[in-house]
């Protein structure tokens, strides 16, 4: 089980990643997020919305309420430019990071 | 099933000095519960099981509340920077480049005329031009949202800045040249406002006004392309 301090770090690269592939609202990010880790990353919702409307305000996602098919009115949250281009970076510091660990601390699979 | 939106209200407390914002969070969340409720109850769990379960997604709520304030007031910050200061900067670096040009071409075009009152004529020209200015600041202003004093406060940064050069040119010369009496320094400040504050403030509010204006009519040539 990853600890909730560990797993705060990863959520702006997890929900940056989840919305690259199309719009999500935030259950779905959490659940995408949730699946794809196989159930290691679960977020909060202490955890989740505030780094949302952070990320929002930063000007990275884009909200609006979207009528679904079930006629439920949700907040669905889509990738902005900005927020594309800030994907890259994330990415290749995570890279950087999970090498130095495999140097440092011999983690066969990060 | 559950009131989720209630429990929300409940469990969150306030969250945002805005009502109608704190509603569209509440409801976002209580969307986020009874769907994770829901896709439980679907696998079988018992509604009492997931109801627990539900709760204990929430997280703190205590967590969550500060969590969203914190991110609140990283939004009004930003939006200050948008509405107000940067709109300030660029009307401010507006201002005093057309200011700096104005003096040069001025001083270069008159030199020779000792008849001609170069101050008089650059400090018309710039009074002129300051309205545009305005109008530039005002745009990006209104462009993020910003409103009212927002707008305003905005264009007039440039004045402020010289209305404290001003007061404080004032304090020095009291300290430092206390032999000139201050019934002849009070008035030489006074006109000093009136020409380095109040007039371009005034140009400045004037183009922001204008082009208020212009953005709020629905007959602009840029609201006609939309519609």
């Amino acid at each position: 089980m990853i600890r909730t301090e560990l797993k705060r770090g990863t959520a702006e690269l997890a929900v940056l990643s989840v919305l690259e592939e199309g719009p999500l609202h935030g259950y779905e990010i959490g659940r995408r997020i949730e699946d794809r880790s196989r159930g290691a990353l679960c977020y909060t919702l202490a955890a989740l919305y505030p780094l949302l409307y952070r990320m929002e305000c930063r000007g990275w996602l884009r909200a609006d309420w979207v009528t679904g098919a079930n006629g439920r009115r949700r907040r669905t949250y889509r990738l902005t430019p900005r927020g594309k281009k800030k994907l890259k970076p994330l990415r290749a510091e995570w890279a950087d990071l999970f090498r130095a660990l495999r140097r440092v601390a011999k983690v066969s699979h990060a | 099933m559950p009131d989720w939106r209630a429990h929300v209200r409940q469990s969150l407390g306030k969250c945002s000095g805005d009502s109608a914002e704190e509603e569209r969070i509440i409801r976002e969340l209580a969307e986020h519960l009874e769907e994770y409720y829901l896709a439980l109850c679907d696998n079988g769990s018992s509604e009492e099981e997931a109801f627990a379960k539900t709760c204990a997604q929430a997280g703190g709520w205590d967590e969550l509340r500060r969590g969203i304030l914190s991110a609140k007031q990283e939004e009004t910050m930003q939006e200050r920077i948008r509405q107000v200061w940067l709109p300030g900067l660029v009307t401010s670096l507006g201002s005093y480049f057309v200011l700096a040009l104005l003096q040069r071409v001025a001083i270069r075009s008159f030199a020779g005329h000792p008849g001609i009152p170069h101050g008089v004529v650059f400090y018309s020209l710039w009074l002129v031009v300051l309205p545009v200015v305005g109008a530039g600041g005002g745009y990006l202003s209104r462009r993020w949202d910003g409103a009212g004093w927002q707008v305003y406060l905005g264009v007039l940064v440039p004045a402020m800045g010289l209305a404290v050069i001003l007061v404080a040119l004032f304090l020095i010369s009291t300290v430092a040249g206390p032999r000139v009496p201050l019934l002849m320094k009070l008035p030489a400040l006074a006109v000093g406002i009136l020409g380095w504050t109040v007039l371009p403030g005034a140009g400045l509010c004037l183009g922001a006004a204008l082009q208020g204006l212009l953005h709020r009519n629905p007959l602009s040539p840029v609201r006609q392309e939309s519609v």
